[in-house]
C-alpha cells in the first residue's frame, strides 16, 4: 500500500478530461476515501453486477489479478467514468471526480 | 421438405409408434405400458416422430418423444456418432431444431445461427448467419449472456438476440428475413428467452428481473415481425390487457387496476415482473400461458404490497392477448422466486372426471397443479426441499410463510431455503403419456441473506440481495425426479453432487435423459429411475437434450454441453466445469453419418451414408 499522501479535504481533483492513464489517484490508501468507495459501491449499484463481494456476477471479478481494460488508477478511472463497449455503464454523469477516485481507491484496496 | 403434419386429438396411452417422415412405420405400439397416474397429454401439433420442430417438441411443453429405436436394452450401447463446437463460451440452454434433413443450432451471445445438413456425411454447415448484436447487452444480462432455445415457422429461424430484437432466417437462403427492435437494452432489459411460435404468430417477452425493467409480452407476426399485440405485466390494467375476461379464481387477484395499486406509487414501473420463461398453448382453449419474474427491486421492504403480477403465471388469449385469468404464486415475493418455469398441459383424473391442468414446479419449491380454464390451484406440494412457507393454504391459494424466512435489511438470517435461484430454475421438465409422470431436474440448496436498500439508476441492477448458498439437508446440491402430478409427490429420485440444470426429454421407450453440471450425460429407466448409461462430455450441461430421426433412419439423441447461466453461482464448488460449446449427437454404437470408413471419401464429394446395421433397430 502507497503512503498517504494528501488528507481527503485538500485535494484538487483533476477534472476529467485532464485524466490520463498516468495519472495518480490522488487518494491512493487513504483509510477514509477506501471506506467511501466501499458505500458507493454498495450505494451505486455497482454490487448489483460486481457482488458485494467484488468476486463478479453480471460484471467481471475485480479482485482477480488481471484488468482487461488496465490496471493504472488512472485506467481504472477512465473505465468508471466513461463506461466500456460491453456493457460497464458510464459514470461521469453520476458521480464527482473525487468519488471516483475514491471507488479507485477502495477496488485497488480488494485486488490480490 | 416433407413434413408430415399428423393432426392429433388428445393423444392417448400407447400412442408410442407414431409414423414419421424419417422413421419407417414399425410393427405396433409398445405393449399398453401402465401408467402411475392416468394423466396425459394433447401433443399437438403433432409433429412427425422423427422431427423436432419446436424446444419442447409440441404446444403442450410435455418434451414427450414417441420414439423407440433407442430402447432400455440397447440404450447402453450410445456412443458419440459426431460433435459440433460453435466456439462460443457463454452458457449453453438451448435444444437443437431437425425440421426435415435440416438441424438449426444458435449459439448464446453473440446468438449466431448454424443450419447442418443432416443428409450428409458429417453434417456440413449449410450456413451460418450472424446478427452482430449490441455489444452493450452483454452488460446487462443477469444470468450469463444466454438464449433458452429457438423456433421455426413459415420457412423461418427465429430467435431473440440479446440486445432485444427478435430476427427471423429465411432458411433457404440463410439470409435475414427480418428484425424488430423491441425494448432499449442500454435501459436494462434484454431478451434470452426461447421465441414461442404458434399459427401466424411469435410469442415473446423480456428479461431483465434485476435491472428495474418494466416487463412486457408481445406477439409478433410471422410474416414481418410486427407486433399484433403486447401487454405489460405490471400498470394500468389497459396495457396490461386487463379487461372484462380477467376471471381469477381468487378474489384477492380481483380489482381494478391491481398492477398499479398493489405498489407504493408509481414502482411498478420499475418492478421488473418480466416474461423470460416458456409459453405453452392450449389448442382447444387457444390460450397461451406463461409466467412472471421476480418484482424490483429484490429488497422487499422497499415495495410492500402483493406486487401483482410479479411471480405470477398469466392464461391470455392467443389471438388478442386478452387476460383470461392469473395466478400469483408468491405474493410479495421476498426471495427472488421468479413464476417464469414451464407450465406442462395436461389432463389429469381427478375426483371422478377428467381436468384440463398445467404442472408448474415453482422456484419457490412447491409444485403446482393448476386447472388451467380456471385457475384454481387443485395441489401444490413441495417437490424439495424448502422452509419458507409451511403449506399453500388451498382455500384462499396463498401460501403460510414462515416468520423465519422474511429477510431482514442489513441483518443476516440465516438458513432461507430456497435461495433465490429456487428448488427449480427455468430448466425444463418433460412429461411422459406413457408413465403418466414429470421428470425434472432440481436443486437442494439453501441461503444465508442479508439485504440493502437499493436506489433505482437505470441500466444498474435494482437488487439488493447479498446472499451465501450452501448445499440443504443430505450434502448434495441436486436431484434428477419423476414427479405425480396427481398426488403431489416424488415418485423416484437420482442424487446429484451439483444443481440438475439441464433439462429433460422422455422416450416412447420410457427412457429419461438429462445433464449433470459435472459433466455426465445421462439416461435413467423412466419407471424405476435406474440409471442404465452415462456419459462424461466436454463441459457441464445446462442446456435441453432432444432426440430425432435423422435422413438414415436411424434415431439419435443429442445435447449441448456448454455450462454457464444461472448455473454459473456454484462456479467455485468442487466439479464445476470448465465452459464449453459443443453439441453432442449420440446413436447406438455410434453409427451413422459421422464416421466409418464409408465416409472417407475426398473432400466435398459426396459420401455414400451407410445403412444401419439391422442391430441398431432395436
Ligand atoms: C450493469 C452492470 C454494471 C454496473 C452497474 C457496473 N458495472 Fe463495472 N463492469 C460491468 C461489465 C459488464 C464490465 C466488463 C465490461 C467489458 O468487458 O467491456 C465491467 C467492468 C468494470 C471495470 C473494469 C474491470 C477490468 O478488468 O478492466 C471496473 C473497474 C468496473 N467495472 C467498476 C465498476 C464500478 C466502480 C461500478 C459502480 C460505479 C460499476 N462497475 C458498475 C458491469 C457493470
Amino acid at each position: 500500500m502507497r503512503p498517504v499522501v494528501f488528507a481527503l479535504a485538500l485535494i484538487a481533483t483533476p477534472a476529467f478530461a485532464q485524466v490520463t492513464a498516468d495519472t495518480p489517484n490522488p487518494l491512493a490508501g487513504n483509510a477514509d476515501a477506501i471506506e467511501a468507495g466501499h458505500g458507493l459501491f454498495g450505494k451505486m449499484n455497482c454490487a448489483g453486477c460486481h457482488a458485494y463481494d467484488l468476486t463478479g456476477g453480471m460484471g467481471p471479478d475485480l479482485t482477480d489479478p488481471s484488468w482487461q481494460y488496465g490496471g493504472k488508477p488512472g485506467e481504472i478511472y477512465h473505465t468508471i467514468a466513461e463506461g466500456t463497449p460491453r456493457g460497464m455503464p458510464a459514470w461521469k454523469d453520476k458521480l464527482t471526480g473525487d468519488e471516483i477516485w475514491q471507488l479507485v481507491a477502495y477496488i485497488q484496496s480488494r485486488k490480490q | 421438405m416433407a413434413l408430415r403434419k399428423i393432426l392429433l386429438g388428445a393423444v392417448l396411452l400407447g400412442s408410442a409408434a407414431l409414423p414419421s417422415s424419417g422413421e419407417a412405420p414399425k410393427k405396433e405400439a409398445a405393449p399398453a405400458a401402465k401408467s402411475f397416474t392416468g394423466a396425459t397429454a394433447n401433443l399437438a401439433p403433432g409433429d412427425a416422430a422423427g422431427q423436432w420442430t419446436r424446444q419442447a417438441r409440441d404446444y403442450a411443453n410435455t418434451r414427450y418423444s414417441p420414439l423407440t429405436q433407442i430402447n432400455t436394452k440397447n440404450v447402453g450401447r450410445l456412443r458419440i456418432a459426431w460433435s459440433f463446437s460453435d466456439g462460443q463460451m457463454y452458457g449453453h440452454e438451448g435444444a437443437p431444431l431437425v425440421v426435415g434433413d435440416t438441424m438449426y443450432l444458435v449459439t448464446p451471445y453473440p446468438n449466431i445461427a448454424y443450419a447442418l445438413d443432416l443428409s450428409k456425411p458429417g453434417a456440413p454447415i449449410k450456413w451460418v448467419f450472424q446478427p452482430n448484436p449490441d455489444p452493450r447487452a452483454i452488460g446487462k444480462a443477469c444470468c450469463d449472456k444466454v438464449l433458452r432455445g429457438w423456433a421455426y415457422a413459415d420457412g423461418k429461424l427465429i430467435y431473440n438476440l440479446l440486445d432485444d430484437n427478435t430476427v427471423a432466417v429465411d432458411v433457404n437462403t440463410g439470409k435475414e428475413a427480418w428484425r424488430v427492435k423491441l425494448d432499449d437494452v442500454t435501459k436494462g432489459p434484454t431478451m434470452t428467452m426461447a421465441a414461442f411460435v404458434v399459427g401466424d404468430k411469435v410469442f415473446v417477452g423480456s428479461s431483465g428481473g434485476e435491472l428495474g425493467t418494466n416487463g412486457w409480452f408481445q406477439a409478433l407476426d410471422v410474416k414481418d415481425g410486427h407486433t399484433v399485440w403486447k401487454a405489460f405485466t405490471n400498470g394500468p390494467d389497459d396495457g396490461a390487457l386487463i379487461g372484462p375476461d380477467f376471471k381469477p379464481f381468487y378474489s384477492w387477484m380481483k380489482g381494478k387496476d391491481l398492477g398499479v395499486s398493489t405498489w407504493p406509487g408509481e414502482m411498478g414501473k420499475q418492478g421488473a415482473s418480466a416474461p423470460w420463461g416458456w409459453v405453452s398453448y392450449d389448442p382447444d382453449l387457444n390460450e397461451i400461458y406463461y409466467g412472471t419474474s421476480n418484482p424490483g427491486p429484490r429488497t422487499p421492504s422497499q415495495r410492500p404490497g402483493l406486487n401483482l403480477w410479479s411471480s405470477a403465471v398469466f392464461a391470455r388469449d392467443a389471438s388478442s392477448g386478452a387476460a383470461k385469468w392469473a395466478y400469483q404464486f408468491t405474493p410479495h415475493d421476498e426471495w427472488d422466486y421468479d413464476g417464469v418455469n414451464e407450465n406442462v398441459l395436461i389432463e389429469i383424473p381427478w375426483k371422478g372426471a377428467r381436468r384440463k391442468v398445467m404442472v408448474h414446479f415453482n422456484r419457490n419449491g412447491f409444485a403446482y397443479t393448476i386447472d388451467r380454464k380456471t385457475g384454481e390451484v387443485l395441489v401444490a406440494n413441495p417437490f424439495g426441499h424448502q422452509n419458507w412457507a409451511k403449506n399453500i393454504d388451498l382455500t384462499i391459494g396463498m401460501p403460510v410463510i414462515n416468520d423465519a424466512a422474511h429477510p431482514i435489511v442489513e441483518k443476516k438470517v440465516t438458513n432461507i431455503c430456497p435461495p433465490d435461484i429456487g428448488v427449480k430454475n427455468w430448466n425444463p421438465s418433460a412429461f411422459s403419456p406413457r408413465t403418466g409422470l414429470l421428470y425434472a431436474g432440481v436443486f437442494n440448496s439453501c441461503m444465508d441473506l442479508n439485504n440493502h436498500i437499493v436506489q433505482y439508476i437505470p441500466s444498474s441492477p435494482y437488487d439488493g440481495m447479498e446472499m451465501q448458498r450452501h448445499a440443504g439437508p443430505g450434502g448434495n446440491w441436486g436431484d434428477f425426479i419423476a414427479w405425480d402430478p396427481v398426488a403431489g409427490k416424488r415418485v423416484w429420485s437420482i442424487k446429484e453432487n451439483l444443481y440438475v440444470w439441464s433439462g429433460a426429454v422422455v422416450t416412447g421407450s420410457d427412457l429419461v435423459f438429462y445433464g449433470t453440471m459435472d459433466g455426465w450425460f445421462r439416461a435413467a429407466d423412466a419407471r424405476t429411475g435406474k440409471v442404465l448409461w452415462s456419459q462424461k462430455l466436454g463441459s457441464g450441461i445446462t442446456a435441453a437434450p432432444m432426440t430425432f430421426v435423422g435422413p438414415d433412419k436411424r434415431q439419435y439423441v443429442a445435447v449441448y454441453a456448454g455450462i454457464g447461466g444461472g448455473a454459473g453461482v456454484l462456479r467455485r464448488e468442487r466439479g464445476f466445469m470448465p465452459g464449453g460449446n459443443t453439441l453432442y449427437v449420440f446413436s447406438v454404437d455410434g453409427n451413422g453419418i459421422g464416421n466409418g470408413t464409408t465416409q472417407l471419401t475426398q473432400a466435398g464429394a459426396p459420401a455414400p451414408v451407410s445403412v444401419p446395421p439391422a442391430a441398431a433397430h432395436n
